[in-house]
């Protein structure tokens, strides 16, 4: 398994006196992979990041990169390279000799140096910048300076660390595109520490949520998105109605859950192996929830209640309905170009549901903020 | 915002109590009488230019130019090393260490003169410009390390980590990244603990032995009535010096932490 990955980190703990910041953190990254760490601000993944590049010795556990472990190795001499939150561009030096800065250290003619600082830079497209002194740089520029920089010297691994959110917002979704792209083309391992959901579905192959210094989830975006492994994973990840509901019956994969709002209904997946009689949560997207004046056909189950809220959202029109039984109103959002009648405040309305669509989010013996909320019991 | 007449009135009288008396020295020192007193009756540069021949000031001039440089490297190669530290680490004791640097601010001059002549006796050092260097680097340690630190502080600290990054050692970090921004800073510092040496009386006279230095030279002038206006002459160059000296370095210090164009 080691001997196909790029960076294996092994049952890693780091512990800052007695504030323990990641524990047991297990990670394969494979070659040419775009990986995000995703996570609220605090729950370890800057730590996580910072122990591949070497600036924090892990309390316990392993760091294997290429299959060589990097215990004792100090960061200067590892295979990574790291593109720092604020980019860290060193204010007296050009940008040429920002971009030269690592190749200069390990030695080579000027004449070869210039020509692949040349290249790098032609390749964040900013070519013939050489001389511009980097106090006139402007954010976007000074992250593709940054991005040469590391990238210059060939790293087997490229480290991100929030590298987008310092620039304003459209300049951030074009930054998201020519990042992809790059890594692509250079098929460079990147691992990117970010705290924005849509920033990492919309770039990585694989994402990690966290909470609390543990990896929570390791999966594709779209999977990540359509079976989150619990109730913090589904409300970080896009939004997600949660309900309480008991377990009637299991058969194989599939469970028979029962709510208070909602007929029984038996729902595929199992990832928590509840059993019979269990007290657990579910979700379903807001997406997910058909709503109309009329009865829904075609659904496993429908229920009525009040529209309290509406929301146009361009693309989508968002309700709150309020249904009896409910601890909390359901979240639906309609796209809004099905020409469909809008439904108003006060309006009664028909919510459908497909048991394919409900997840299963595991013990509602809640062990976090979110259950409580989600108003089990 | 306007000050109200009164109270503008008193901040013109507080600063001429401040520096009206430092201004009679130049003053006087252009007049040609040999009596500090009104009305002056001549102007003249006689007295600026009798100082050229005079070897035992010039040689104490050289006295004070010397301890100044050497205190204030000293003073500023160990100010750049604790600044950095208090600034960038959390040890134990960071903040008693910090206590102790500044404490020289504080402690009367005749105190530390008189307990840092027992200490170098009793050691064996005696009172000479090599004593006077040693005392005038700790005097002027609070003043390096306040201005390192204002410096470091306004130095992002990833800067660093990305020279480690791209593969320097904590010793080519230290000489291609900390010391080049930093260098402003060090530049302020120089300048500000060369000019607290070179102004400093108290520890020098205790310590300087047979080889004064500047401002213990003058002090020794000041009994003798007839070099008076020399000693006003000089004194004036001096004043001119510092100001210049500390001016220089206020403007370097803006340099180094407004370093960053960003």
């Amino acid at each position: 398994m080691e001997s196909s990955s790029i960076v294996s980190m092994i049952d890693v703990e780091q512990r800052f006196g007695s504030f323990t910041a990641l524990s047991g953190f297990s990670l394969e990254l494979g070659e040419g992979e775009f990986f995000s760490l995703l996570g609220p601000s605090g729950c370890g993944k800057t730590t996580a990041l910072r122990i591949i590049a070497g600036f924090l010795e892990p309390t316990s556990g392993q760091v294997l990169i290429d299959g060589r472990s990097m215990e004792g190795i100090p960061a200067n001499k590892r295979p990574t390279n790291m593109v720092f939150q604020n980019y860290a561009i060193f204010p007296h030096l050009d940008v040429g000799d920002n971009v030269a800065y690592g190749l200069r250290r390990r030695g080579g003619a000027d004449s070869q140096i210039a020509a692949r600082v040349s290249e790098a830079l032609e390749m964040v497209e900013l070519g013939g910048l050489e001389r511009r002194r980097s106090s006139e740089l402007s954010g976007g520029q000074r992250q593709r300076v940054a991005l040469a920089r590391a990238l210059i010297l060939k790293p087997r691994v490229l480290l991100l660390d929030e590298p987008l959110s310092a620039l304003d917002k459209r300049l951030r979704e074009q930054m998201q595109l020519e990042l992809r792209g790059l890594q692509r083309n250079l098929g460079v391992t990147f691992v990117m520490v970010t705290h924005d959901q849509h920033e990492a579905m919309a770039m990585s192959d694989r994402i990690g949520v966290m909470f609390g210094g543990r990896l929570v989830q390791v999966d594709a975006p779209s999977v990540l998105y359509a079976r989150p492994r619990n109730s913090e994973v589904a409300s970080f990840i896009g939004g997600m109605n949660l309900l309480a509901a008991r377990i009637e019956a299991t058969s194989g994969e599939r469970i028979t859950v029962g709510t208070q709002c909602l007929p029984q209904m038996e729902i595929g997946r199992n990832p928590n192996a509840v059993t019979a009689g269990r007290d657990i949560l579910v979700g379903i997207r807001p997406e997910h929830v058909r709503i109309g004046a009329a009865a829904p056909e075609g659904c496993d189950a429908a229920v009525r209640g009040e529209v309290i809220d509406v929301a146009f959202h361009g693309e989508s029109v968002r309700y709150r309905v309020r249904v009896d039984g409910a601890r909390e109103p359901f979240a639906v959002s309609a796209p809004s170009h099905t020409g469909a009648a809008r439904l108003e405040c006060g309006e009664m309305a028909w919510l459908g549901f497909e048991s394919d669509s409900v997840v299963e989010l595991g013990d509602a013996d809640g062990q976090d903020w979110q259950i409580q909320r989600g108003g089990n019991r | 915002m306007r000050l109200p007449g009164g109270l503008a009135a008193y901040a013109a009288l507080y600063l001429a109590f401040l520096y009206a008396p430092a201004m009679f020295l130049p003053l006087f020192s252009f007049s040609d009488g040999t009596i500090v007193a009104f009305p002056i009756t001549g102007w003249t540069l006689e007295w600026y230019r009798q100082l050229g021949g005079q070897e035992t000031m010039l040689r104490a001039l050289a006295n004070s130019l010397a301890v100044g440089a050497i205190s204030a490297l000293l003073s500023t190669s160990m100010g750049v090393l604790a600044a950095r530290a208090l600034v960038r680490s959390r040890f134990p004791g960071s903040r008693a260490a910090e206590g102790l640097i500044m404490l020289p601010l504080v402690i009367p001059g005749v105190i530390v003169a008189s307990s840092m002549l027992v200490l170098f006796v009793s050691i064996g050092l005696k009172p000479s410009l090599a004593a006077v260097v040693l005392g005038h680097a700790f005097l002027a340690l609070p003043f390096s390390v306040a201005i390192m630190k204002s410096s470091f502080e306004g130095f992002d600290a990833s800067l660093e980590e990305a020279a480690v990054d791209l593969g320097s050692t904590p010793f080519e970090t230290f000489r291609r990244v900390t010391l080049p921004i930093a260098a402003p800073g060090i530049v302020a510092s120089l300048l500000v603990t060369f000019t607290v040496s070179f102004d400093e009386f108290v520890l020098a006279f205790f310590l300087s032995g047979s080889q004064p230095t500047l401002p213990v030279y003058i002090w020794s002038q000041i009994r003798f009535p007839a070099k008076l206006p020399n000693t006003l002459a000089l004194g004036t160059l001096l004043l001119l010096a510092s100001v210049l000296l500390l001016a220089l370095a206020e403007y370097f210090r803006r340099r180094s932490t407004g370093a960053d164009g960003s």
